[in-house]
């Protein structure tokens, strides 16, 4: 018995002359763990919002969606709603009431459950998933990861059959999203449910996926198993594809001769397959020097340049509230000009705030920040604003206008542009998205929001750029398109810090990164011996090349 | 944190009764000697719930509105056979003063026993007979009330991020302020309503709206609930009677009547002050029984 089975699906929005979705088919089994990937807008997330009928889109469809073999238009909207559960990317927006608790009862309250009943499951569920601690506190109070553990097990309260997931781990650091992929993990393997899960990052996904679907363009561009799926994304030499492989797998496969036609079952997907597969290897010594040069050219760029001290910060010390602890704590640092530095630090270690600090939104309590040497508190705050750009994590955040081309020509003439449509228009072309100027901020996509308030950001010509994590949630291509244009600015002579929890990304284009910890840098230098130092702060590169030098030893 | 714990631990419908009961009466005696009682008891009961920081927190308010009507209302009224004093050409009545002060006692009574509410009943206890009222109006009333933190919190960060593109009410003329004001709550709440699709989509997608809904929140009818709404209910019919017979208040106009306490109202002031501290009963055994377990250990 099939428990989704799609025929020639075929969806368009109103409005729309091409479909968002066309003539996809596919059956979906009972307990498949069912990876869906594909660039932003090939149509994951209209095809997932199809399979639960309470949130499709409007627009035409034609083609059929059964679910155990009855189209979904069919079922009884209770039970259809009990059987398909659906988790969003943003863990904020699910939350409907007030405390933990009573969020993970919603559903159930919806369905007229018993008093006696919703507590058993309640019970159960807070035990599965270790939330008995948080069920008196208020939801708004959690953490991002906390807060779609409970947005995960307010779905499960209604016992569904299949498990959607619409990229829900886009919005959580990285400790966060392996957690719930865990869990999401868990609820396959012992209690049988059907995933179904979007997702940029695959890199976790693939090893624990039984099979993986690839969109492109509204079509189904693969389906089927993931190895062979890693092996086909790799021979198609298509950017687009490779971009989406695990850094590990792609690296791997550079190093088998090409004469060797690898076995389907054989790309690697963990750090520890590749050293499985380095050991199969006949030249195993030759490769572990290959690592290691591999593993640095990763990390390019040394610092080149060792420049003038352009922003200081001394002895920095801030706390939100005098009730709590501080979250800076006499923190030192110099940024030089020419630098492009990566702060690495754990959740709520504070690097949203030392970020702020830097760009002179906040004053800390004590100590300062100086710019070439100026204190900070010296300079007017339009001075401050000019010299020193701040993109904020939340992109949406830097839009105050009705179009993208209104922000970008208001942005241009506060900086005090001679003609600020045509500055707007200018950088608008340099960063490919002039496309979208007519668009209200609002209705873009988070890829597109984000290249918006860069530009918007860039266009007050700051000699100094501060970014607080620029790849959240962004597909693999959207980010490498991303790191080009950092590069360029870079080159154009900005001094780039960026706060980030992609190591990879950090690692291909900084050239220093530094370890906010307890308040405090705890470790800055040179990313080459910054990531050789580290085990969880190091791409699998160097993870890989830390157990080979041990393993030789 | 003490939920669960003496007067805290009892249904929501006694408590209910409980505020109700002391809200009517408070309105419905009216002699100042009673109800100095009253607010009394009411700052005992304060003591008990929170070693009195919430009233604390409330007392200037509460002072400068007694004040006021203090003085306003001999200020106003001029009814009243005894004249005191005349300021100006207007006359002040020792009916009228008499009459502001057994006013302002009774403001008092009552916002310090209100105070105690919002230590009582607590939000799930207030949704909890809410939803029996009426289950979606309570849903729509828990949603607001989120929404207001988190509006604050979203524009607390839309503000700072602004400040860098020069949209902010902290600088410039009066004009271009009221602009960025406007521009900045019309961002929030295009922000806010894209998200709330997100929201209603969560809600469709777990089943809201699909037949009636039931309340997972439970309130367990225990003995001591029992007991002391019984207790309430007689203490309740004492003091009507006492009232209805004319006792409990103080004849101020058009002449002052005697301060002194007759009989019957010695008995309505006792009944009310019954009634005041009966949940503190379970207050004080649920800390004996503390008590006890601490000298056990």
């Amino acid at each position: 018995m099939a428990h989704y089975e799609l025929q020639k699906v075929t969806f368009t929005y109103p409005q729309e002359t091409s479909p968002a979705i066309s003539s996809v088919s596919l059956t979906i089994k009972p307990g498949e763990f069912v990876v869906l990937c594909g660039p932003s807008g090939s149509g994951k997330s209209t095809l997932l919002r199809l399979l639960k009928r309470e949130v499709s889109p409007g627009g035409t469809m034609s083609g059929a969606i059964l679910l155990d073999r009855m189209p979904i238009q069919d079922w009884p909207a209770r039970e259809l709603a009990a059987q398909v559960g659906l988790v969003m990317q943003n863990p904020d927006n699910q939350l409907v009431v007030d405390t933990v608790e009573h969020e993970l009862a919603f559903g159930m309250e919806n369905f007229g459950l018993g008093r006696e009943a919703m507590r058993r499951r309640m019970a159960e569920m807070a035990g599965f998933f270790g939330l008995e601690p948080l069920l008196e506190r208020k939801t708004d109070e959690l953490s991002g990861g906390q807060k779609q553990t409970v947005n995960l097990a307010a779905v499960l309260m209604l016992q569904p059959k299949v498990l959607l997931l619409d990229e829900p781990l886009a919005q959580l650091d990285p400790l966060a999203a392996r957690e719930l992929l865990g869990m999401i993990k868990r609820l396959n393997e012992e209690w049988g449910i059907t995933v179904i899960m979007s997702e940029h990052r695959i890199d976790d996904l693939l090893p624990l996926a039984d099979r993986v679907v690839r969109m492109e363009h509204g079509k189904l561009a693969y389906d089927g198993d993931p190895r062979a799926f890693v092996l086909k994304s790799w021979n198609r030499s298509d950017e687009a594809w490779a971009s989406a492989l695990p850094s590990i797998t792609r690296w791997a496969l550079t190093q088998s001769p090409p004469e060797d036609q690898p076995m389907p079952d054989q790309p690697p997907l963990t750090v520890k397959e590749t050293m499985k597969w380095l050991g199969q290897s006949t030249e195993a010594s030759r490769t572990g020097d290959q690592v290691n040069s591999e593993a640095s050219a990763q990390s390019t760029k040394r610092s080149e340049y060792t420049g003038q001290v352009q922003l200081a910060a001394e002895g920095l010390f801030y706390a939100y509230d005098k009730r709590y602890s501080a979250v800076l704590r006499g923190l030192e640092w110099q940024i030089r000009s020419g630098d492009w530095a990566v702060l690495f630090g754990g959740n709520g270690s504070g690097k949203s705030t030392l970020l702020q600090l830097l760009a002179g939104l906040r004053l800390p309590q004590r100590g300062a920040v100086r710019w070439e040497g100026t204190p900070f508190a010296k300079l007017s705050s339009k001075q401050r604003y000019s010299s020193v750009g701040y993109l904020a994590q939340n992109p949406v955040l830097h839009f105050a206008y009705d179009s993208l081309l209104d922000d970008l020509r208001q942005a241009a003439s506060q900086s005090g542009a001679e003609d600020p449509e045509r500055g707007a228009i200018e950088m608008a072309e340099r960063f490919g998205i002039t496309h979208l100027l007519q668009r209200h901020p609002h209705d873009m996509s988070g890829g597109e929001q984000q290249l918006g308030a860069l530009t918007i950001t860039l266009l007050g010509r700051p000699q100094l750029l501060l970014l607080d994590e620029p790849t959240k949630g962004l597909d693999p291509l959207a980010k490498q398109r991303l790191g080009e244009h950092l590069r360029h600015i870079h080159r154009q002579g900005t001094t780039l810090v960026m706060a980030t929890h992609d190591i990879e990304f950090a690692a291909a284009y900084a050239t220093r990164c530094s370890l906010l910890f307890h308040g405090e840098i705890v470790a800055d230098g040179d990313p080459e011996a910054f990531f050789q130092g580290n085990l969880f702060y190091a791409t699998p590169l160097h993870r890989l090349l830390a157990l080979w030098e041990a393993k030789s030893r | 944190m003490k939920e669960g714990f003496g007067f805290r631990s009892l249904h929501p419908v006694v408590i209910l009764t409980y505020y109700a009961g002391g809200i009517t009466f408070g309105m419905l005696l009216f002699h100042p000697l009673v109800l100095m009682a009253g607010w009394a008891a009411a700052v005992i009961v304060n003591f008990h719930l929170d070693g009195g920081r919430e009233w604390r927190r409330w007392s200037l308010p509460m002072l400068t509105g007694v004040v006021l009507i203090l003085l306003m209302n001999p200020l106003l009224s001029h009814r009243g056979r005894t004249v005191l004093y005349y300021l100006g050409d207007i006359p002040i009545t020792l009916e009228s003063v008499v009459y502001g002060i057994t006013l302002a006692i009774s403001m008092l009574n009552l916002l310090t026993f209100f105070v105690t509410y919002r230590l009582v009943m607590t939000e799930q206890k207030f949704l909890f007979l809410f939803t029996r009222v009426s289950p979606k109006a309570a849903l729509i009333a828990m949603m607001a009330m989120g929404l207001v933190p988190r509006l604050r919190k979203r524009m607390q960060e839309l503000m700072l991020i602004q400040k860098t593109r020069g949209v902010t009410v902290a600088e410039g003329s009066m004009m271009t302020r009221a602009r960025s004001g406007a521009r900045l709550v019309g961002t929030l709440l295009s922000w806010t309503l894209e998200d709330a699709l997100q929201t209603a989509d969560s809600m469709q997608a777990r089943g809201y709206g699909t037949g009636t809904r039931s309340s997972y929140l439970g309130y367990r009818f225990r003995k001591r609930d029992g007991l002391t709404l019984i207790g309430f209910v007689c203490i309740a019919i004492i003091l009507i009677m006492t009232w209805g017979y004319g006792h409990g208040f103080l004849s101020i106009y058009p002449r002052l009547g005697s301060l002194a306490l007759s009989s019957g109202d010695t008995a309505a002031l006792i009944a009310y002050l019954v009634f005041l501290f009966l949940p503190l009963v379970l207050e004080w055994r649920d800390r004996r029984a503390w008590l006890i377990t601490n000298y056990r250990r």
